[in-house]
């Protein structure tokens, strides 16, 4: 740039911390030489109001067009004195910080002379940065007020309800037949033992009918498309062959041939995990919502035998089978989206000692609580899958999958937090209802970390549950029973102790989401689950603007911290969709059109979909809503035809030439 | 007279940088020859910057990106790994060898680690002694 530009430096004695060191008064002469610099000045607090008010004064009376402010680090005030010198009337994107206090005043305090000569080439360095730097415009997108919840178990459902009483329009997605997830599942819930279904119930019930939530069950996200302040999704509901004229009467499952008797075709319940059968047309559980009855095609007679069976639409006495519907595609538009895909329950087959798969009375803690469940497929009674007789004996194994060693790849390195409070809740149950069943609880560490958790563990003690530290080293067959070969670490001893039942408290693990992780650019942190923005303090959001994690899809916790945090995550969805408008960053990829020659390598390394190469015109495009400024393709470009603004290759030579030990030669 | 390398110090945004306001605000010290520039990311680190930085008789380039598998922006980290590799052989040719260039990571956290990482280099510099093209051009 040819043109005078005028600029301002401001230094700040951060009350001493600055000017204790570095001899400001010398920084400031030294600044008042550099060329373009209008103006100097110091003052003992720049952040304060007096401070800022001298910055929009000078602003304004000296028409400034470029301000260097030597203070502290700009993570502090960068962005309070750039809003301050855009009310004052220059552009904010011409001002630029000189880390005087981290970088020069605290590390060299004990070298108060070469502190200042290395602040006075900080300051160069930014004058002469700022001299390079351009005015940028900032632009603001308009955001879609509708949120899209995705995942209908408690985090998705509690979120919703939330988002929905805050007056937005809620789409919930959710792809099983039924909203409610795996708490559904669960017959009573730690440490209260409030019966899950009591608690979980009436908020289904609550989504199911706010006017501010459409429920789209049976339905999965296939795309999405992000523009500025929007996001299109397409999603896809399934047929389930039967219409909203079912009157949820029943006489179709009743009917179907599929899982009788005699029938060759047997479908597991995936409600029951597997303990009993379903027919192809069901309703996956009796309070599922909506009411509405679901084909399962890949097993219906109709369909694997040509058309042969039509049972089910002969018995329906409201006419709503209809075998010819098909597959819909729907676009929703909104603003948010809210990942609450939740969890699935780890299979232990391949922890060949634990025997799961071999004999099958190994089982689960999820197949337990579909046991303990009253309505459930043994009504409530602890039994042997292989006869139905009471179990007498119960073994209990804890951190099957989980806790395993790093590296090993047939479980998680992860702690699933919720298994030690899980099989000490069956184990108490199952101890009150059969007070003459043995029930032991083999543990590696035992942990009650949460309110109430260390109480809940105590009692089951009084109950007579039996803890043994230590591992099963093999679960094998003896006669009609299982012999759990043990070693106990307290005493020493090994144990074979004989069991009707062996429960294992298998990990919890992401649900199988990858295509929606991939769609939406969300990433995985090592465990499978979703990465959130900052794992401690911004647990909620995802490094995709407008799009917010929640349960179990960030990681293994309990029903407690599920609603904790599905809250959180609706408080932050709701603070975004709140602004109505965004700013985008401008600080992104540019393209010189004339330089360009859509060679693809900077689509080829962007991690972000943010640039590709227009084939009509033959010429790299950003999208500035997708670029997130990190420059990896201003390396990769042949002929520097895309730059990062306010990071062009000018504008980061002007610093390191201004600060580097020899001048730049003519 | 000891000899005070001028370092040229790219650190990102995320990691490098704020490792560094760490270990300023922990009153970490090393020497003050160090000038950072900031970039948003090491993915941005052109190799011409280190050759740049010699031209301009800076004694070292450090470096400092987010840790791999952490950078903020999925990749740039393995990309400036890359673009380090390349410019090694450069460094050979020129006769200013590779040890005066170093790549490292700090997250934002490691204060200690930016000032123990810099410590090291300064001192490795140090040993090499300044830079050839500076002397020459004395």
């Amino acid at each position: 740039m040819t043109d005078k530009r005028k600029v301002g430096v401001f230094l700040c004695h951060c009350g001493g911390n600055i000017s204790d060191v570095v001899d400001v008064k010398a920084v400031r002469e030294f600044a008042e030489k550099q060329e373009d610099v209008v103006f100097a000045t110091d003052t003992r607090f720049m952040c304060s109001n007096e401070g800022v008010c001298r910055l929009q004064e000078e602003i304004r009376n000296r028409s400034l067009d470029g301000v260097v402010v030597a203070c502290c680090t700009p993570k502090m005030y960068e962005d309070l004195f750039r809003g301050k010198a855009e009310e004052a009337g220059m552009n904010p994107y011409l001002l630029e910080i000189a880390n005087v206090r981290e970088q020069c005043a605290y590390p060299h305090r004990h070298e108060p002379a070469k502190a200042t000569a290395k602040a006075k080439d900080l300051v160069l360095g930014q004058v002469e940065k700022v001299r390079k730097l351009r005015p940028l415009e900032t632009r603001t997108a308009t955001i879609h007020p509708g949120v899209a919840v995705i995942g209908g178990g408690i985090a998705g459902i509690h979120a919703s309800l939330l988002l929905a009483d805050l007056g937005h329009k809620v789409t919930l997605i959710e792809k099983s037949p039924t909203i409610g997830g795996n708490m559904a599942r669960l017959v009573k819930t730690f440490p209260t033992d409030d019966c899950a279904m009591c608690t979980l119930s009436p908020k289904m019930n609550e989504a199911y009918n706010h006017e501010n939530i459409e429920l789209l069950t049976y339905s999965e996200v296939k795309a999405a498309k992000r523009s500025p302040g929007k996001f299109a999704l397409t999603v896809l509901e399934k047929p389930r062959f039967v219409t909203d004229a079912c009157v949820a009467c029943n006489k179709c499952t009743e009917r179907c041939p599929v899982s009788t008797a005699k029938a060759p075709t047997q479908v597991d319940s995936e409600w029951e995990m597997g303990l009993s059968k379903r027919k192809a047309i069901y309703l996956p559980f009796p309070s599922a919502l909506p009411q509405l009855w679901t084909i399962d095609a890949d097993h219906c007679f109709y369909f694997q035998r040509g058309g042969k069976c039509r049972i089910c639409a002969m018995v329906c006495p409201a006419k709503a089978i209809d075998f010819t519907m098909k597959p819909k595609e729907r676009e929703v538009e909104v603003g948010a989206v809210l990942v609450a895909t939740g969890f699935q329950e780890y299979d232990p087959g391949p922890l060949k000692h634990l025997a799961y798969g071999h004999h099958r009375n190994v089982v689960t803690q999820m197949q337990v609580a579909r046991m303990l469940d009253s309505m459930g497929p043994t009504h409530g009674a602890i039994v042997r899958r292989t006869d139905g007789k009471p179990a007498a004996s119960i073994v209990m194994v804890q951190c099957v999958g989980s806790r395993g060693a790093r590296g090993d790849p047939l479980t998680h390195e992860y702690c699933s937090r919720v298994c030690c409070m899980v099989a000490v809740k069956h184990a108490s149950l199952i101890r009150k209802a059969q007070p003459d069943t043995e029930v032991y609880i083999l543990y590696n560490d035992l942990r009650a970390y949460g309110k109430g958790f260390e109480e809940y563990y105590t009692h089951s003690m009084e109950l007579g549950v039996k803890f043994v530290r230590g591992l099963p080293g093999s679960v094998r067959k003896e006669g009609e029973r299982l012999l759990v070969d043990v070693n106990d670490m307290l005493t020493g001893r090994r144990l074979e102790i004989p069991a009707d039942l062996v429960v294992l408290s298998a990990a919890m693990e992401p649900s199988p989401v990858n295509e929606l992780l991939a769609a939406l650019h969300l990433d995985k942190t090592p465990d499978g689950f979703v990465k959130e923005y900052h794992a401690k303090i911004n647990p909620t959001e995802t490094a995709v603007k407008g799009v917010f994690v929640a349960g179990c899809a960030q990681g293994p916790k309990d029903i407690t911290d599920t609603i904790s945090q599905a809250g959180a995550a609706a408080m932050s969805a709701a603070v975004f969709l709140g602004k109505g408008e965004m700013t985008l960053n401008p600080l992104v990829a540019e393209v010189d059109p004339a330089l360009c020659r859509a060679c693809d390598r900077c689509a080829e390394v962007c991690e972000f979909e943010g640039v590709r190469v227009d084939p009509e015109r033959l010429v790299a495009v950003v999208d500035e809503t997708a670029c997130e400024g990190c420059g990896k393709c201003t390396v990769v470009c042949p002929t520097g035809a895309i730059t990062v603004r306010q990071f062009r290759k000018d504008q980061i030579l002007a610093s390191l030439d201004a600060m580097a030990p020899m001048a730049v030669s003519p | 007279m000891t000899f005070d390398p001028a370092i040229a110090a790219f650190c990102c945004n995320w990691c490098g940088y704020s490792a560094a306001d760490q270990a300023g605000s922990a009153k970490l010290e090393y020497p003050s020859g160090v000038r950072i520039v900031r970039l948003m990311c090491t993915g941005m680190m052109d190799p011409y910057y280190v050759l740049r930085a010699f031209e301009r008789g800076y004694d070292g380039v450090l470096v400092v990106g987010c840790h791999l598998g952490s950078c903020h922006y999925k990749s740039g980290n393995e990309q400036a790994r890359d673009q380090m590799g390349r410019v090694a052989p450069m460094l050979r040719a020129l006769g200013l060898g590779e040890a005066r260039v170093h790549l490292t990571a700090a997250s934002a956290a490691e204060g200690p680690i930016f000032a123990a990482e810099t410590n090291a280099f300064v001192e490795r510099v140090r040993r090499l002694g300044p830079n050839p093209l500076r002397e020459a051009a004395r």
